[in-house]
């Protein structure tokens, strides 16, 4: 069976802010009355396993798939390629299909990472996170899965274009938006474990959106290993790097704050060659921990190589930051060295993160819709060569001195 | 006026301009008539050499070709950066130039934008009252009300521009300023600012009420700090200035303090989290620094337990019965099934899951 018919048609999203998460079960009874409430987003068919077989699962998936139109290509990445889309039923509403590439792996045809995307998107209901609409499989088997459009682009993107021009108050809203989806994640017990500025994606209305759920999973129960191997090196967390397979909340934490790093840098925060580089490169900042600084280090799996005999570091003073991120201001050095605390134990939780004073100090966070972004540049430039020659910025006063006559 | 002719509807408006507005207009032309027949009077020759010699000190620019020529907005005199700093670096001092009394003050200075030291004025002039009078059309109730108001503000440009009733347009000009301060910050003290009691000619001035019918006003001494129209309705305020069919500017809301949650919050409604359980097996894994080590919090484990052993409260089979009369019978029943079937179906995956 392809596609198990649970999965196959995706409900829509909780309505209410109050009522999702409250608990997971509440939120899935929820969908399922809220059908009647009915968006064009919402799958008519009931699902019930055995009801009709494959059949009805079939049947349900190509009316979930007749809802959407797909047209141009918008991008690619390893596992998926994405087309821009809309509603059938209403063309303005615009989406985009992750078609998932076919994986070797996986020959039934459904892809882990597919599942895991699904399974957690479908759950989280929260304006910075991507919307997963609906799923549904193609003739060749292979998964697609309809996404909110985000046209506006990711925030390496933004980093990366110096066109942009921004500043403090501006990092502070972007690092908001990115620290209540973490939040919100990890209230709902997932774990996203690929935060980095190319899955920030960003919407038409400048809202900054968490997406790529590929690597995500449930927070694992004590005792039931989970792979060391995730997180994108630059955004790997000492514990991970030192192979620890029971690990929390923490290892978001740490890439949310390389991502806000990089945001007052405009530069990669700690970039590497190789996975063992990158411990290097962290210890160069926060020192080689010991014992006392992290108790049970010296447990974790790769330990043993990486510090048993490593010449001691220690970690740089405040000048350091102070000098290398003048825009964050102390509070912001503040909150990111205590979501960088090498000891996972010691590391901000997402909650203590939003309850850090840095968001309600001076600067206040840039409202969404004055935030710089991608484009802008370009087309302000040429609203300014359409402008008669010498003519200012409309305002009063150049309205008045227009009238003088130098002649 | 551009902006005038610019407006929607404002058709009308531009047929009035020849018309309704004679002294404006004629204003207008005389001033921008004035300078170049002015200037033709002077020898062409000799005005081009004289723009490069100091007036005070007579140095000139041939000799020194680093010098530069500041003007003082308060009279326009024209005269080398070196006098400037001679005459003035010891505090303020009377303008050099025959004739002028004004006193300068050395910050003041600055270099002149336009060769023309009549525009460089006006620009000036013009600068200062559209910096005071910055409203827009939003902020009348009509078209007209707006035009009339810029017919208005043209006009005290031109009474500083040539002169007419400069002290009277000036008192008014300060009662306009002080009315703004109170309103952009009515936390400050309202308080009138004593008038120059030498330049109040009279005990009485001229307030434009509204509908434009002027009315004399006694201002008695003793009412220094009230409102010399007694009572502190805004309404009745003397600002100086009254425009026909402004709206009453509504003080911004005090913007909230930022939330960093922005209104969303997540807390137990059937249970309340302790933080710490004790527990044979749990104690083993807290006490294992594969875990504590590893960054595994065991309080994130202990409430998402909570969690789903008290998730099913949340579901209200009478909300669902509701739900399944309203939808008909295809969905009759299904909230806590379909909910069953999930949990089951992700625990699956889950048991698949080393990753
Ligand atoms: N929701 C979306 N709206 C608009 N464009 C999108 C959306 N999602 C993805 N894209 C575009 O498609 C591209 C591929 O996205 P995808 O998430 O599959 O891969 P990636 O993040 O670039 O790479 P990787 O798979 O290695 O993480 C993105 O770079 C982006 O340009
Ligand atoms: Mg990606
Ligand atoms: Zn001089
Ligand atoms: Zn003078």
């Amino acid at each position: 069976m392809a596609v198990s018919p649970v999965l196959s048609p995706k409900p829509n999203p909780p309505g209410t802010k109050a009522t999702t998460n409250a608990s997971k079960a509440k939120a899935l009874a929820i969908l399922n009355h809220s059908r009647s409430v009915s968006s064009p987003i919402a799958p008519s068919a009931a699902t019930t396993p055995g009801d009709g077989g494959q059949d009805l699962a079939e049947q349900m998936n190509d009316e979930v798939r007749r809802q959407f139109v797909s047209g141009s290509r918008l991008g690619e990445g390893t596992y998926a390629i994405v087309y821009r889309g809309h509603f059938r039923s209403d063309p303005s509403k615009l989406v985009a299909i992750k078609k998932m590439k076919l994986n070797a792996e996986f020959k039934d045809g459904i892809t882990l990472d597919s599942i895991r995307e699904m399974r957690h998107l479908c759950e989280l209901d929260h304006p910075n996170i991507i919307k997963l609409y609906a799923v549904f499989t193609t003739k060749d088997q292979n998964i697609s899965l309809v996404l909110e459009h985000l046209p506006r682009g990711d925030l390496e993107g933004l980093w990366k274009d110096h066109s942009i021009m921004y500043g403090g108050a501006d990092i502070k809203s972007w690092s908001n938006m990115l620290c209540q989806a973490v939040w919100f994640c990890h209230e709902s017990r997932v774990l996203h474990r690929d935060i980095k500025g190319n899955n920030l994606l960003i919407a038409a209305d400048n809202t900054l959106k968490l997406a790529d759920f590929g690597l995500a999973r449930g927070f694992a129960d004590p005792g039931r290993p989970m792979t060391s191997n995730v997180i994108t090196r630059f955004y790997r967390p000492p514990e991970l790097l030192l192979g620890s397979q029971h690990y929390g909340g923490c290892v978001d934490i740490w890439s949310t704050a390389c991502v806000i790093a990089e945001l007052a840098l405009r530069d990669f925060f700690l970039p590497s060659e190789t996975d063992l580089a990158q411990l290097s490169v962290i210890t160069d900042v926060f020192g080689i921990p010991t014992e006392t600084d992290w108790p049970g280090i010296s447990s974790l799996r790769h330990w043993e190589v990486n510090f048993k005999s490593a010449a001691p570091k220690r970690p740089q003073p405040l000048s350091f930051w102070r000098q290398r991120l003048p825009l964050l201001g102390d509070d912001g050095i503040d909150l990111l060295r205590g979501m960088m605390a090498m000891d996972p134990a010691k590391r901000l939780s997402a909650e203590q993160v939003l309850k850090h004073a840095y968001w309600t100090n001076y600067p206040r966070p840039t409202k969404k819709e004055d935030l710089p972004r991608q484009g802008d540049g370009e087309k302000k430039m040429g609203e300014d060569l359409k402008r008669a020659g010498g003519e200012l910025e409309s305002g009063r006063t150049d309205k008045v001195a227009r009238k003088l006559n130098f002649g | 006026m551009s902006k005038v002719a610019r407006a929607p509807g404002a058709s009308k408006r531009l047929a009035e301009d020849g018309g309704a507005s004679p002294l404006s207009n004629s204003l207008h032309h005389l001033s921008l008539q004035q300078s170049p027949s002015k200037a033709s009077k002077a020898t062409p020759a000799f005005a081009d050499s004289s723009s490069d010699i100091c007036p005070v000190c007579k140095s000139s620019r041939y000799l020194n070709p680093n010098m530069k020529f500041l003007v003082n907005p308060e009279c326009y005199h024209k005269m080398c950066e070196s006098c400037v700093d001679r005459i003035f670096s010891h505090g303020p001092a009377p303008c050099p130039i025959a004739g002028c009394k004004r006193t300068l003050r050395k910050a003041k200075f600055r270099s002149q934008t336009f060769e023309d030291l009549k525009v460089e004025r006006e620009v000036d002039i013009r600068r200062r009252v559209a910096k005071l009078f910055d409203k827009q059309e939003s902020d009348f109730e009509t078209l007209i009300d707006y035009n009339n108001y810029l017919e208005q503000v043209e006009e005290i440009n031109w009474n500083l521009i040539l002169g007419i009733d400069v002290e009277k347009t000036e008192q008014r000009l300060r009662k306009w300023e002080e009315a703004r301060k109170a309103d952009l910050n009515p936390n400050a003290i309202r308080r009138v600012t004593e008038p120059d009691t030498s330049q109040l000619s009279d005990t009485s001035h001229v307030i434009l009420k509204k509908g434009a019918t002027q009315r004399k006003v006694l201002m008695s001494s003793s009412a220094s700090n009230l409102n010399p129209l007694g009572g502190g309705d805004d309404a009745e305020r003397d600002t100086g200035f009254v425009f026909r069919g402004l709206k009453k500017r509504k003080a911004p809301e005090p913007e909230k303090p930022f939330d960093p949650f922005d209104g969303w919050s997540i807390e137990p409604q059937y249970y309340s989290f302790q933080g710490d359980y004790n527990h044979n097996w749990f104690t083993a894994m807290k006490n294992d620094p594969q875990h504590y080590a590893g960054g595994y919090d065991m309080r994130e484990y202990y409430s998402r337990a909570l969690c789903d052993a008290f998730g099913g409260m949340g579901i209200f089979i009478e909300d669902e019965m509701t739900a399944r009369d309203t939808q008909g019978f295809d969905d009759a029943g299904l909230g806590t099934q379909s909910v069953a079937t999930v949990a089951a179906g992700g625990r699956d995956v889950d048991m698949a899951d080393i990753f």
